[in-house]
């Protein structure tokens, strides 16, 4: 029997075993006898918790799935699941308790004869820890079950988990709560010339400090934590990945902050940027395109609208105001519980692997807005990035921090 | 007198484990722990296979016995071949390495294996003891 789970009352409750209910529907649609999940997103989105190692998650056709992951982590992923110690197993390098050998013996029950399709999740990503099964480990696999089908079909996750329900949405908000807290630190360090003689890496500390003092578990982002560009790193060409340095701030450069917050799986992610000390007429010019832009942006957000429509209406607003050919030309990335992140959507795009261009939002999906303001030969750039829920007529931005570029 | 040897995997050996364990190992030393474990013997020298089944309740070895044909559930099985097995009784191999380098196969929950490794150690040291013809 499953033994923690969150009383219904509970502002994060997410009803895991509905969630495992509706795979395994699914499942029996697709004709899929046990499905391997081995994407981050998947071990996430059905255990309710973060395993950093690799790992695992078989889902029968009926009944609770079992987590397989690294032993050395496995205690303590159990202890924050909703599952018990039958259904969090570690794996290790002993006879009979590899991953292989775990896995094929958790799969076989349900393979009649040991035939029977095995749902898979294969692929190709731009995302570092997606998880996609290994050549490997499929070769592996199907060398110890060697009369089943295995079948990809990581969709079946992909279109469950892409409408968010509430405990999930109060996640990303107490998320984005946490990030707004660090930016709130780093606004009380760089004031009033408090910036000098810090490095950006120092800021991704405090922030962290701040932020880990609110509650956050993790400044979760694979790029480095949280992100910290000064100077011309703010305007990098077509960059929007900058882990923090050991540049010191300087008077007169902008600075470009990107904190990221998890708070139960939830994902905050907000950027805000400044001018160190003063700022140029012209610098000031970028900055206003930057905040006029996302003001657009975010009240274009909505249900009905596809990332193509958006990025049209953009382009064209930072064509009449004369600065196209600063803007990376995307204004979005997907997000999901830790783990999802970059692709929007299902895989059904003319580039396999990437946002369907065409997507069109619904109601309760969320995002990341991001853009990326970018101006390498003047040594300048900006970025925002905030998760938004969409709504039925316009969307919600997670982070409150205000919007502005300030002269600090 | 010559000190009595006992045939390995009879049920003298397996009376002689469960007599030593009670008299040597303390609920204490065994943690207190209630579990079980069957230890499965592949290419015995007669060629058959047969197995020794252990209960510890509450830290007392309860059972020792041979079994051969049909096994009885329990929390945990190892699988091996009679020399692997014999040479860990030796005390010439310890379990731990025989598991790490794939000769022995573990069914059961590794975590909780690997907590009460300890514990089977020292039901081993103690088996290590026992005069014994193999």
């Amino acid at each position: 029997m499953p033994k923690k789970r969150l009383s219904k009352d509970d502002p994060y409750f997410v009803d895991n075993p509905k969630r495992v209910k509706a795979v395994q529907k699914q499942m029996a649609e697709h004709g899929i006898d046990v499905y391997l999940g081995s994407r981050l997103r998947t071990v996430s989105w059905i255990a309710d918790v973060f395993c950093p190692w690799r790992t695992y998650v078989v889902i029968p056709p009926e009944g609770l799935p079992t987590v397989v992951t690294f032993v050395i982590d496995a205690a303590r992923a159990c202890d924050e699941s909703w599952l018990d110690e039958e259904h969090v197993i570690g794996y290790g390098p002993m006879g009979g308790q590899d991953q292989v050998a775990l896995l094929s013996m958790l799969m076989k029950p349900y393979l009649k004869g040991g035939k029977g399709v095995i749902g898979m999740e294969t692929g190709m990503g731009n995302y570092l820890p997606e998880g996609h099964l290994t050549l490997f480990e499929f070769v592996m696999l199907k060398a110890a079950m060697p009369k089943a089908t295995f079948k990809n079909a990581h969709d079946i996750i992909d279109r469950l988990s892409l409408i968010k329900d509430e405990g999930t949405i109060n996640r990303f908000r107490e998320a984005s709560r946490q990030v707004d807290v660090g930016h709130r630190e780093v606004l009380a360090a760089i004031k009033n010339g408090g910036f000098q003689k810090m490095t950006e890496t120092e800021i991704a500390g405090l922030a962290a400090y701040a932020m880990r003092k609110a509650g956050s578990e993790w400044e979760w982002s694979f790029t480095g934590g949280n992100e910290i560009a000064s100077g011309y790193r703010t305007g990098l060409a077509a960059g929007a990945c900058t882990p923090a340095s050991r540049r010191k701030l300087k008077a007169g450069d902008p600075l470009m902050v990107d904190l990221h917050a998890m708070f139960k799986l939830g994902l905050g992610d907000h950027s805000h940027n400044y001018f160190l000390g003063k700022a140029t007429k012209r610098q000031m010019w970028h900055a206003k395109n930057f905040v006029d832009l996302m003001k657009q942006v975010l009240i274009t957000y909505r249900a009905g609208i596809t990332p193509t429509k958006l990025a049209d209406e953009m382009l064209a607003f930072a064509e009449e105001r004369g600065f196209q050919d600063y803007l990376v030309p995307g204004f979005e990335h997907g997000i999901g519980m830790m783990g999802d992140e970059w692709r929007i959507g299902l895989n059904n795009g003319p580039f396999q692997y990437w946002t369907n261009p065409d997507h069109v939002y619904r109601k309760n999906e969320m995002l990341i807005c991001a853009v990326q303001y970018a101006c390498p030969e003047e040594n300048i750039g900006f970025r925002y990035e905030n998760p938004i829920l969409i709504k039925e007529r316009n969307c919600e931005a997670m982070s409150r921090f205000p919007l502005s570029v300030n002269i600090v | 007198m010559p000190e009595k040897r006992f045939k390995y995997l009879s049920k003298e050996w397996a009376d002689e484990v469960a007599r030593r364990c009670k008299k040597t190992l303390t609920p204490e030393k065994m943690k207190n722990i209630t579990s079980s474990m069957i230890t499965i013997y592949n290419k015995c020298p007669d060629g058959k296979s047969r197995a020794v089944y252990y209960k510890l309740v509450k830290g007392v070895v309860e059972t020792v016995s041979i079994v051969e044909g049909k096994l009885p559930q329990a929390e945990f099985s190892i699988t091996s071949d009679y020399e692997v097995f014999a040479k860990i009784s030796r005390a010439e191999l310890k379990a731990r390495a025989a598991l790490m380098s794939g000769k022995m196969v573990l069914k059961g929950n590794l975590v909780k294996a690997l907590t009460l490794s300890p514990t089977v150690d020292r039901l081993n040291e103690v088996i290590a003891t026992i005069p014994t013809e193999y």
